[in-house]
Protein backbone atom coordinates (compact mmCIF):
# COMPACT_ATOMS: atom_id res chain seq x y z
CA UNK A 1 0.00 0.00 0.00
CA UNK A 2 2.85 2.22 0.58
CA UNK A 3 4.88 1.50 -3.03
CA UNK A 4 5.19 4.83 -4.40
CA UNK A 5 4.35 4.13 -8.05
CA UNK A 6 1.22 2.71 -6.34
CA UNK A 7 0.05 5.35 -4.81
CA UNK A 8 0.73 7.94 -7.11
CA UNK A 9 -0.98 5.93 -9.63
CA UNK A 10 -3.94 6.14 -7.48
CA UNK A 11 -4.14 9.27 -7.27
CA UNK A 12 -3.68 10.19 -10.91
CA UNK A 13 -6.35 7.50 -11.58
CA UNK A 14 -8.66 9.24 -9.33
CA UNK A 15 -7.92 12.54 -10.58
CA UNK A 16 -8.09 11.46 -14.25
CA UNK A 17 -11.89 10.05 -13.31
CA UNK A 18 -12.41 13.24 -11.80
CA UNK A 19 -11.61 15.94 -15.02
CA UNK A 20 -13.10 13.35 -17.18
CA UNK A 21 -16.63 13.49 -15.56
CA UNK A 22 -15.80 17.44 -15.20
CA UNK A 23 -14.60 18.39 -18.57
CA UNK A 24 -16.07 15.69 -20.91
CA UNK A 25 -19.84 14.96 -22.02
CA UNK A 26 -20.06 12.27 -24.01
CA UNK A 27 -18.61 8.65 -23.24
CA UNK A 28 -16.43 8.39 -25.88
CA UNK A 29 -14.75 11.48 -25.09
CA UNK A 30 -14.66 10.86 -21.36
CA UNK A 31 -12.63 7.15 -22.13
CA UNK A 32 -10.29 9.46 -24.70
CA UNK A 33 -9.56 12.14 -21.65
CA UNK A 34 -9.64 9.74 -18.93
CA UNK A 35 -6.29 8.27 -20.36
CA UNK A 36 -4.77 10.66 -21.63
CA UNK A 37 -5.02 12.80 -17.70
CA UNK A 38 -3.81 9.14 -16.13
CA UNK A 39 -0.97 9.02 -18.85
CA UNK A 40 0.13 12.22 -18.54
CA UNK A 41 0.30 12.11 -14.85
CA UNK A 42 1.86 9.27 -14.31
CA UNK A 43 4.04 9.44 -17.29
CA UNK A 44 5.18 12.74 -16.69
CA UNK A 45 5.99 12.04 -13.18
CA UNK A 46 8.42 9.18 -13.63
CA UNK A 47 10.09 11.33 -16.47
CA UNK A 48 10.30 14.00 -13.89
CA UNK A 49 11.88 11.33 -11.42
CA UNK A 50 14.47 10.20 -13.80
CA UNK A 51 14.71 14.33 -14.91
CA UNK A 52 15.67 14.93 -10.48
CA UNK A 53 17.59 11.74 -10.55
CA UNK A 54 21.37 13.46 -11.05
CA UNK A 55 20.16 15.92 -8.97
CA UNK A 56 20.63 14.54 -4.95
CA UNK A 57 19.04 16.13 -1.84
CA UNK A 58 20.85 17.82 0.61
CA UNK B 1 -25.18 9.08 -22.84
CA UNK B 2 -24.27 12.44 -22.16
CA UNK B 3 -26.68 14.12 -19.10
CA UNK B 4 -28.17 16.73 -20.23
CA UNK B 5 -30.38 19.71 -18.99
CA UNK B 6 -33.88 20.30 -20.02
CA UNK B 7 -36.39 18.96 -17.83
CA UNK B 8 -33.51 18.42 -15.41
CA UNK B 9 -33.24 22.21 -15.01
CA UNK B 10 -36.59 22.37 -12.99
CA UNK B 11 -35.08 20.38 -10.21
CA UNK B 12 -34.47 21.42 -6.70
CA UNK B 13 -31.48 22.46 -7.46
CA UNK B 14 -32.92 25.17 -9.62
CA UNK B 15 -35.54 26.40 -7.31
CA UNK B 16 -32.71 26.98 -4.44
CA UNK B 17 -31.01 30.18 -4.30
CA UNK B 18 -27.51 30.10 -5.63
CA UNK B 19 -25.46 30.51 -2.31
CA UNK B 20 -27.55 28.03 -0.43
CA UNK B 21 -26.75 25.67 -4.01
CA UNK B 22 -23.29 26.51 -3.81
CA UNK B 23 -23.27 25.65 -0.14
CA UNK B 24 -24.38 22.84 0.19
CA UNK B 25 -22.57 21.89 -2.96
CA UNK B 26 -19.27 22.53 -0.81
CA UNK B 27 -20.62 20.28 2.21
CA UNK B 28 -21.46 17.13 1.06
CA UNK B 29 -19.27 16.09 -2.25
CA UNK B 30 -21.09 15.63 -5.18
CA UNK B 31 -24.43 16.77 -3.74
CA UNK B 32 -24.92 20.33 -5.87
CA UNK B 33 -24.92 17.89 -9.18
CA UNK B 34 -27.76 15.85 -7.25
CA UNK B 35 -29.69 18.26 -6.91
CA UNK B 36 -29.35 19.61 -10.50
CA UNK B 37 -30.10 16.49 -11.58
CA UNK B 38 -26.83 15.23 -12.70
CA UNK B 39 -27.12 12.16 -11.05
CA UNK B 40 -24.32 10.00 -12.85
CA UNK B 41 -21.40 12.91 -12.05
CA UNK B 42 -23.21 13.24 -8.52
CA UNK B 43 -22.00 9.58 -8.08
CA UNK B 44 -18.95 9.76 -9.80
CA UNK B 45 -17.31 12.77 -8.02
CA UNK B 46 -18.69 11.91 -4.66
CA UNK B 47 -16.69 8.36 -4.92
CA UNK B 48 -13.61 9.92 -5.83
CA UNK B 49 -13.67 12.39 -3.21
CA UNK B 50 -14.86 10.29 -0.72
CA UNK B 51 -12.10 7.47 -1.91
CA UNK B 52 -9.11 10.20 -2.31
CA UNK B 53 -10.09 11.56 1.31
CA UNK B 54 -10.61 8.48 3.12
CA UNK B 55 -7.08 7.08 1.81
CA UNK B 56 -5.44 10.13 2.92
CA UNK B 57 -6.90 9.65 6.08
CA UNK B 58 -5.41 6.40 6.02
CA UNK B 59 -2.35 7.29 5.05
CA UNK B 60 -2.31 9.66 7.66
CA UNK B 61 -2.03 12.49 6.28
CA UNK B 62 -3.10 15.76 8.10
CA UNK B 63 -5.83 18.15 7.82
CA UNK B 64 -4.02 21.15 7.67
CA UNK B 65 -4.92 24.17 9.62
CA UNK B 66 -3.80 27.84 9.11
CA UNK B 67 -0.53 28.47 11.18
CA UNK B 68 0.47 32.14 11.53
CA UNK B 69 3.88 32.71 9.74
CA UNK B 70 3.55 30.29 7.40
CA UNK B 71 1.43 31.57 4.60
CA UNK B 72 1.29 28.40 2.65
CA UNK B 73 -0.65 26.86 5.58
CA UNK B 74 -3.19 28.96 4.55
CA UNK B 75 -3.66 27.83 0.99
CA UNK B 76 -3.51 23.99 2.27
CA UNK B 77 -6.27 24.72 5.37
CA UNK B 78 -8.53 26.50 2.27
CA UNK B 79 -7.81 22.84 0.20
CA UNK B 80 -8.52 20.95 3.23
CA UNK B 81 -11.84 22.92 4.67
CA UNK B 82 -12.65 22.44 0.62
CA UNK B 83 -13.99 18.91 2.07
CA UNK B 84 -16.70 20.66 3.75
CA UNK B 85 -18.41 17.68 5.77
CA UNK B 86 -15.47 15.23 5.28
CA UNK B 87 -13.01 17.54 7.29
CA UNK B 88 -15.32 18.29 9.48
CA UNK B 89 -16.55 15.09 11.00
CA UNK B 90 -12.72 13.88 10.63
CA UNK B 91 -11.59 16.38 12.84
CA UNK B 92 -14.54 15.68 15.72
CA UNK B 93 -13.23 12.16 15.40
CA UNK B 94 -9.94 13.52 15.85
CA UNK B 95 -8.79 11.68 12.83
CA UNK B 96 -6.60 13.69 10.01
CA UNK B 97 -3.99 15.17 12.71
CA UNK B 98 -1.08 13.71 10.90
CA UNK B 99 1.65 11.80 11.94
CA UNK B 100 4.52 13.61 10.56
CA UNK B 101 6.77 10.60 11.32
CA UNK B 102 4.74 8.13 9.22
CA UNK B 103 6.19 6.86 6.20
CA UNK B 104 3.05 8.13 4.34
CA UNK B 105 2.51 11.67 5.79
CA UNK B 106 3.73 13.33 2.31
CA UNK B 107 1.14 10.98 0.19
CA UNK B 108 -1.63 11.69 2.72
CA UNK B 109 -1.89 15.04 2.44
CA UNK B 110 -1.47 14.97 -1.09
CA UNK B 111 -4.40 13.00 -1.09
CA UNK B 112 -6.79 14.93 1.60
CA UNK B 113 -5.33 18.34 -0.37
CA UNK B 114 -7.09 17.21 -3.63
CA UNK B 115 -9.94 15.82 -2.19
CA UNK B 116 -10.44 19.29 -0.74
CA UNK B 117 -9.72 21.09 -4.49
CA UNK B 118 -11.90 18.49 -7.03
CA UNK B 119 -14.77 19.68 -4.53
CA UNK B 120 -13.88 23.15 -4.57
CA UNK B 121 -13.76 22.91 -8.50
CA UNK B 122 -17.14 20.71 -7.80
CA UNK B 123 -18.52 24.58 -6.45
CA UNK B 124 -17.74 26.13 -9.44
CA UNK B 125 -19.38 23.50 -12.15
CA UNK B 126 -22.55 23.79 -9.88
CA UNK B 127 -22.36 27.30 -10.30
CA UNK B 128 -22.06 27.24 -14.05
CA UNK B 129 -24.60 24.60 -13.97
CA UNK B 130 -26.62 26.66 -12.32
CA UNK B 131 -26.80 29.96 -13.99
CA UNK B 132 -26.80 28.68 -16.96
CA UNK B 133 -23.32 28.48 -18.41
CA UNK B 134 -23.16 24.91 -18.85
CA UNK B 135 -25.64 22.71 -20.13
CA UNK B 136 -25.23 19.42 -19.43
Amino acid sequence: MLDHLTLMSLDALLIAIFFSFLWKRDRHERGRYFWKVLAALVLGAVALGWVMYPFPRG
Amino acid sequence: MPEGGGPRETRLGQRLPLPVLMLLAWLVPGLGHLLLGRRLRAAVFCGVIVVAFAVGLTLDGELMLPHAGDPLSYLAAIASIGNGVLFFVARYFDVGQGVVTAPGYEYGNTFLLTAGMMNLLLILDTHDIAVGKKDW
